[in-house]
């Protein structure tokens, strides 16, 4: 049986053209579940139905939405939804793709979130190279303040609800969500010494929720079909759809909507399958901060793939095929850290620092046999010693390069250079995030299910 | 706290009891487990970047920096186990990778926390064989401080300090990952008045101090405990010596009195005291009327040959004199000289400090410093704290801005404390006690909430400020508040304790007929109807409000008699000269604003035979026939104790006592390296006061880091005594006469002036790092008086008072209409030339009209 998608926050961009246009969204049944929520439901019963929706924050770390939102005290006020659109993870694009494609979707899981938690105002925080989706969400906030869906009484009733976009400048660790705050705030983007956590001290010092993009998308669905329509897809644990973005030697590289716990492999062949029928080498599952698999017969849950000792993650998948250098590999995603770290922590400024230092010799040829241990015991001193988990994520990608790879190495150190013949385009996800050349690196490929609709010009 | 409110821990397997929400670092601490350390400092917030401080507590699944983890109630912590010591292990390889390890030629190595941690707890050699990161070394950021950011750990104590306490955030991190870096932001120097804690509290030689760069090893440093001879916030300090010069002076912390900070005056002004101007033997005046070398002998005896005769004698003394002086002067003046004609109000003439008994039985403050951190309400009248209590005021914007008490400022001018001040009440010039009586008024209590403190410091003159203390003391009445006096020299508040005021004795005791003060004594001289004129350490002529008649007081035939460190103006009218010694050169107390009794360990040698003035005088009443029996300063303090009412009661050993030098067990994991500990210098000599040697553990012996933190736990151990005054009889002067308050009113306007933290004082300009730091001279005033005037910002007005005249830069600010702000004592200009009136009048520089 081939795979099949399980288009619900995708549905509305693969199936209807034009759908980041307002009046197209409105004509599909958009802002029908925010009308319903602010005009005839009660914040808690809002609350307790994302809770038994079991959605889990679509960002990276998982966490409970619903519980998320119940940290938040009650009375305190002001109280901030800030939504995380900085997307910065390598390999990722699907939350680019739904501010793009789909902004009123956002808005939407806005309003229900912030008549939820009880915030009158909410920040977009966007990536800064998003410059396509910047100017759709600010388009769309426009002609939701126009039409009534923000602002002064939302949907006529005593709600009011007003959202800021704030234009990020790039950096990675900007998408932690306190580093996000800080910057929000206008200081340095790092992250925020925990407890206390930002639903009880955020943005300005008050309650503030930090969600996803996909996750705040997701809401209006689940408000819309209830919680069973939802829990039919996933596990107990990890209910739901998830996109998944494909990329690196793959035919068809683009987002994926499937239930929670698909197999990989079926998502490998919703692809197109491996480039050129190439063996596959190794995969990252979610994002390249998620140690490596080296198999497809992975079930793609949270608990899945802890289990197997790497993470869901952000669900940027790259696949690599037998071509690929681990080496460089490792390199490149250590760069990458290496140039996102904020500084901040001795660990991740010093260590990912030496990472580079020392895997840039081995690509050069003046590796050392004992630089592999040496490599190996920096990770164990960065890994759960750093500040946040930017310099965790550091120590595993590396770490994971080297233990599933290891021969890759010891050849490299060998033979004094590489023993690839391997243009280095591959990786397209991983590399175009390393340079900061999201836009560029990524749209290059077809996003499936997007067609002419996509120019980057579309105003 | 009741025991039964505090949780208990255990940290390596002992049980400890601690209030709930302390954090984990100082707990152990106080159970002499000392947790590595760089980034973590108590007088700030915790961030938790340099995760040196990782500990193993049971239940977590990761390490947790014990700087940022609040004990609970069964916690089960470890700081030796295995991997908490590899985390310090790697911390510390990770901190060395990109350090330069040029300890051999780095000023802080020998008490650099960063050498001795990794002596304790790290690796013996490093893996690292890549390039370092490399900077422009020894970038100087200011005139006082270099950057070095090759040495660098990037702990953000600096930046902390700046931006936590200082409120002036100069120094920043700049750029990111590890790139990141410390930097004055946009290259502006780091133009802060307390710049130098931050070369204290850098635990790695990345900031050091422009005047004590290659001056001396720390093991080559003798030291002891002081307090800061400036202002009277009395800060403890220690002086540190090489040889018998003085080549440092750093912070000791009190959290009674400065926390852990001084000010940058404190700190580098110690220069003075080794200047090669200081007087060292007495002087008299030969045939030609030249100064001559005497000996204290001859000398002694022609003044007491003069002084026999001398029927009228007015004493005057300054602000920078300990209390024993202070003590010694009241009673050679009012016993052996017979004469009630004596003061110790100099700039701050006038200063009707006597006006806060009543409130309290203290000519002085009731409330103490740290009761400023407890204030719901805080009321400041006064100078501008910034420039002349410069650690004060950070005590006052820590109440406000991190304990958010309320601030209310009144003030004719702009204050520094404008800026975080709740309230702020501009005055008129001398209408302070109007606004301050509206305070009271019945709309206002409202506002007014939780403890109040009313801050008072004489405005310069400070003649005029009676009705304003007044007025706070009846607010401060009304309302069950607390008053804090803020008199403006280290010893100002002694010489009131010990009564050398002309209408306070000893003790806060009222006497019968009062004696005249520093302007009749002058007056008097003058008009030659004084026969006699001791100066102690009060150099009228630069500083008295009024110069022309300090002038003419020494030029009206009196006998002169000076005692000083320094030739200055007044000191070369004397008929004998007498060399003084500084602060660290002598044994002694300070009394500072809150009546903390702190005491001054000697530590280098005075110049030549210069002797204490408490010593002048005891030598002098011998002269004149009455032995006192003094020979030492423990014997100063018996006549003290045996006199002065508040004071029979201080121990002289509690005043110094302190614990030995503590040498806690040491757990890290680690067994000392043995190859470290032979052939080390002999451990420390003796007890701390003198001879104190400092250096890393493996050189003194001693099993603990000595850096900064540890001469502070030593200081803890010091933080001296507020005496108690007699209970209050209710007694009070009398009021103020209404008709003295207020601006004198006339032609022109009325004149503020107030010290600023660099000046041309005798102490600032004989310090060679600080004297050049002083501003030119300006005149501030409002902006509709200055268009009025069609004088503009940067123009040059020429001010006149008393026949004189000065040509001032104009500075537009937010001063009370009718007002100008004239600087004190700025180099190029004696300001006291043109307060005799109170008032000047200003023009144009290019106007001609005179």
């Amino acid at each position: 049986m081939v795979a099949e998608q399980a288009l619900v926050v995708r549905k509305r961009l693969v199936e209807v053209d034009h759908a980041w246009k307002a009046d197209v969204y409105a004509d599909t049944g958009g802002y029908e579940a925010a009308r319903n929520v602010v005009t005839s439901m009660s914040p808690e019963a809002t609350l307790e139905l994302v809770k038994a929706s079991g959605l889990r924050g679509r960002g990276g770390a998982g966490f409970p939405t619903g519980m998320k939102w119940s940290f938040v005290p009650k009375d305190v006020f002001p109280k901030y939804l800030v939504v995380n659109h900085d997307e910065g993870e390598p390999g990722t694009f699907k939350d680019r793709e739904l501010l793009e494609s789909d902004p009123h979707q956002l808005l939407e899981g806005m309003i229900i979130a912030a008549f939820a938690v009880g915030a009158s105002k909410a920040f977009i925080y966007c990536r800064g190279e998003f410059a396509l989706g910047s100017r759709r969400i600010d388009q769309a906030i426009r002609s939701a303040y126009d039409n009534g869906y923000l602002g002064e009484g939302v949907f006529g009733s005593s709600f009011d609800f007003d959202i800021v976009l704030h234009r990020g400048a790039g950096a990675y660790i900007c998408g932690e969500e306190s580093a996000l705050l800080d910057s929000l705030e206008g200081h340095r983007g790092q992250p925020r010494l925990k407890p206390p956590f930002p639903a009880v001290k955020g943005l300005y010092g008050q309650p503030t929720v930090v969600n996803n993009t996909e996750t705040l998308s997701t809401l209006p669905h689940i408000l819309n079909h209830g919680v069973d329509w939802f829990r039919q897809w996933g596990t107990e644990k990890s209910p739901g759809v998830k996109i998944f973005s494909v990329s690196g030697h793959v035919n068809a590289p683009g987002n994926y909507e499937v239930p929670l716990g698909t197999n990989l492999g079926d998502i490998l062949e919703l692809a197109g399958g491996m480039l050129n029928g190439n063996d596959l080498k190794a995969v990252i599952p979610g994002g390249i901060s998620a140690p490596l698999l080296t198999t497809t017969d992975m079930a793609m849950d949270f608990e899945e793939l802890q289990g197997a000792g790497t993470m869901l993650g952000s669900g940027g998948i790259v696949f690599m095929d037998h071509t690929t250098c681990m080496v460089r590999n490792a390199l490149v995603a250590a760069q990458f850290y290496e140039h996102e770290s904020c500084g901040k922590c001795t660990p991740c400024r010093e260590g990912t620092w030496w990472q580079v230092k020392v895997l840039e010799r081995i690509e050069h040829g003046e590796g050392r046999k004992e630089d592999l241990d040496l490599l190996l015991d920096m990770c164990e001193r960065m890994d759960g010693r750093c500040f946040c988990p930017l310099g965790d994520t550091a120590a595993w990608a590396v770490r994971s390069n080297i233990k599933s790879f290891r021969s890759d190495f010891e050849d490299h150190v060998a033979a004094g250079h590489c023993t690839y013949e391997t243009d280095h385009r591959t990786l397209v996800g991983a590399r175009a995030g390393a340079t900061g050349l999201g836009d560029a690196g990524v749209t290059s490929q077809p996003s499936a299910g997007i067609g002419s609709d996509h120019d980057g010009h579309a105003r | 706290m009741s025991e039964k409110e505090l949780v208990t821990l255990t940290i390596n397997g002992r049980e400890v009891k601690a209030e709930p929400g302390r954090i984990l670092i100082d707990v152990a601490e106080e159970l002499e487990v000392y947790v590595p350390r760089f980034c973590y400092h108590p007088g700030m917030r915790s961030v938790a970047v340099c995760r040196m401080c990782l500990v193993q507590i049971e239940g977590q699944r990761k390490l947790q920096p014990a700087c940022a983890t609040p004990v609970t109630d069964g916690m089960v912590v470890n700081t030796t186990e295995a991997s908490a010591v590899d985390a310090q292990e790697g911390m510390l390889e990770f901190l060395l990778i990109n350090h330069p390890l040029d300890c051999p030629i780095c000023d802080r190595a020998g008490e650099c926390p960063l050498q001795d941690q990794t002596y304790k707890h790290g690796p013996g050699s490093s893996r690292y064989i890549e390039p370092k990161r490399t900077y422009e070394k020894a970038l100087a950021i200011s005139d006082l401080v270099v950057l070095d950011r090759e040495r660098c750990v990037l702990c953000w104590r600096c930046v902390r300090f700046s931006d936590e306490v200082a409120g002036d955030a100069f120094i920043q991190l700049v750029d990111r990952g590890p790139g990141t870096q410390i930097l004055t932001f946009n290259d502006e120097p780091f133009d802060s008045y307390f710049s130098g804690n931050t070369i204290q509290i850098c635990p790695v030689g990345a900031l050091t101090s422009k005047p004590y760069r290659f001056v001396s090893r720390p093991w080559d440093l003798t030291s002891a405990p002081s307090v800061c001879a400036y202002c009277s916030v009395g800060c403890p300090i220690t002086n540190e010596a090489r040889g018998d010069s003085l080549v440092r002076c750093q912070a000791l912390p009190n959290e009674n009195v400065n926390d852990f900070w001084i000010c940058d005056k404190g700190r580098f002004g110690y220069h003075y005291a080794d200047s090669d101007e200081r007087l060292t033997s007495p002087l008299v005046r030969n045939e030609a009327d030249e100064f001559v070398d005497t000996s204290w002998g001859d000398a002694l005896g022609s003044i007491a040959a003069k002084l026999k005769d001398a029927s009228t004698v007015g004493v005057v003394a300054g602000g920078h004199l300990t209390t024993e002086d202070a003590w010694a002067i009241s009673k050679l003046a009012k016993e052996v000289l017979g004469t009630r004609d004596l003061d110790s109000r100099v700039q701050d003439e006038g200063a009707p400090y006597e006006r806060a008994l009543g409130l309290s039985s203290a000519a002085g403050s009731n409330a103490t410093i740290n009761d400023l951190e407890r204030a719901g309400t805080i009321v400041w009248v006064g100078p501008d704290p910034k420039e002349t209590l410069p650690v004060l005021y950070l005590k006052l914007r820590k109440a406000v801005v991190d304990l958010k008490a309320k601030l209310v400022v009144v003030s004719p001018r702009r204050l520094s404390l404008d800026v975080f001040a709740t309230h702020v009440i501009r005055t008129e010039a001398g209408k302070a006690a109007e606004a301050i009586a509206r305070l009271t008024s019945d709309d206002t209590p409202s506002d007014v909430t939780g403890p109040l403190v009313v801050c008072w410091g004489p405005s310069s003159p400070g003649r005029a400020d009676a009705s304003s203390i007044d007025a706070l003391v009846d607010l401060a009445t009304k309302l069950g508040g607390k008053l804090l006096v803020c008199p403006p020299h280290a010893g100002s508040q002694g010489l009131i304790d010990m009564g050398v005021l002309p209408s306070l004795d000893a003790g806060y005791e009222i006497p019968a007929t009062p004696g005249r003060d520093t302007r009749a004594i002058l007056e008097a001289a003058a008009d030659g109807k004084l026969d006699a004129l001791l100066l102690f350490g009060a150099d009228v002529i630069a500083d008295f409000p009024d110069a022309d008649l300090a002038t003419r007081a020494l030029e009206g035939g009196a006998y002169v008699v000076v005692v000083e460190l320094f030739p200055t103006e007044t000191a070369a009218r004397a008929d004998v000269l007498l060399p003084s010694v500084a602060y660290a050169e002598r044994e002694g107390t300070f009394t500072n604003l809150e009546r903390r009794i702190q005491k001054l360990e000697p530590l280098t040698e005075s110049p030549g035979v210069a002797r204490e003035p408490w010593r002048v005088c005891a030598s002098l009443a011998r002269a004149m026939g009455e032995d006192w029996r003094w020979h030492s300063f423990g014997d100063v303090w018996d006549d003290i104790r045996a006199n002065v009412r508040t004071h029979a009661h201080i121990d002289l050993d509690l005043l110094a006592a302190r614990a030995p030098t503590p040498a806690p067990h040491y757990e890290s994991g680690f067994e000392p390296d043995p190859s470290h500990s032979t052939g080390v210098v002999a451990g420390p000599g003796g007890p701390y006061p003198k001879g104190h040697r400092s250096g890393t553990p493996y050189q003194t012996g001693q099993n603990w880091p000595l850096s900064w933190e540890l001469r502070g736990f030593e200081a803890r151990q010091r933080p001296g005594i507020v005496p108690e005054p007699p209970a209050s009889n209710g007694a009070r002067p009398p009021r103020a006469d209404d008709s003295e308050a207020g601006a004198e009113e006339g032609e022109g306007f009325a004149l503020l002036t107030g010290r600023m933290i660099y000046d041309a004082g005798t102490m600032v300009s004989k310090s060679s790092a600080l004297r050049h730091l002083a501003r030119t001279p300006f005149i501030e005033l409002n902006e509709q008086d200055a268009k009025a005037l069609e004088l503009s910002e940067g123009d040059e007005a020429v001010v006149r008072a008393n026949g004189r005249e000065a040509r001032l830069e104009v500075r537009l600010g937010d001063v009370a209409r009718g007002a100008v702000f004239v600087p004190y004592d700025q180099p190029g200009l004696r300001t006291n030339t043109l307060t005799g009136s109170g008032r000047v009048t200003v023009v144009r520089g290019d106007d001609d009209r005179a």
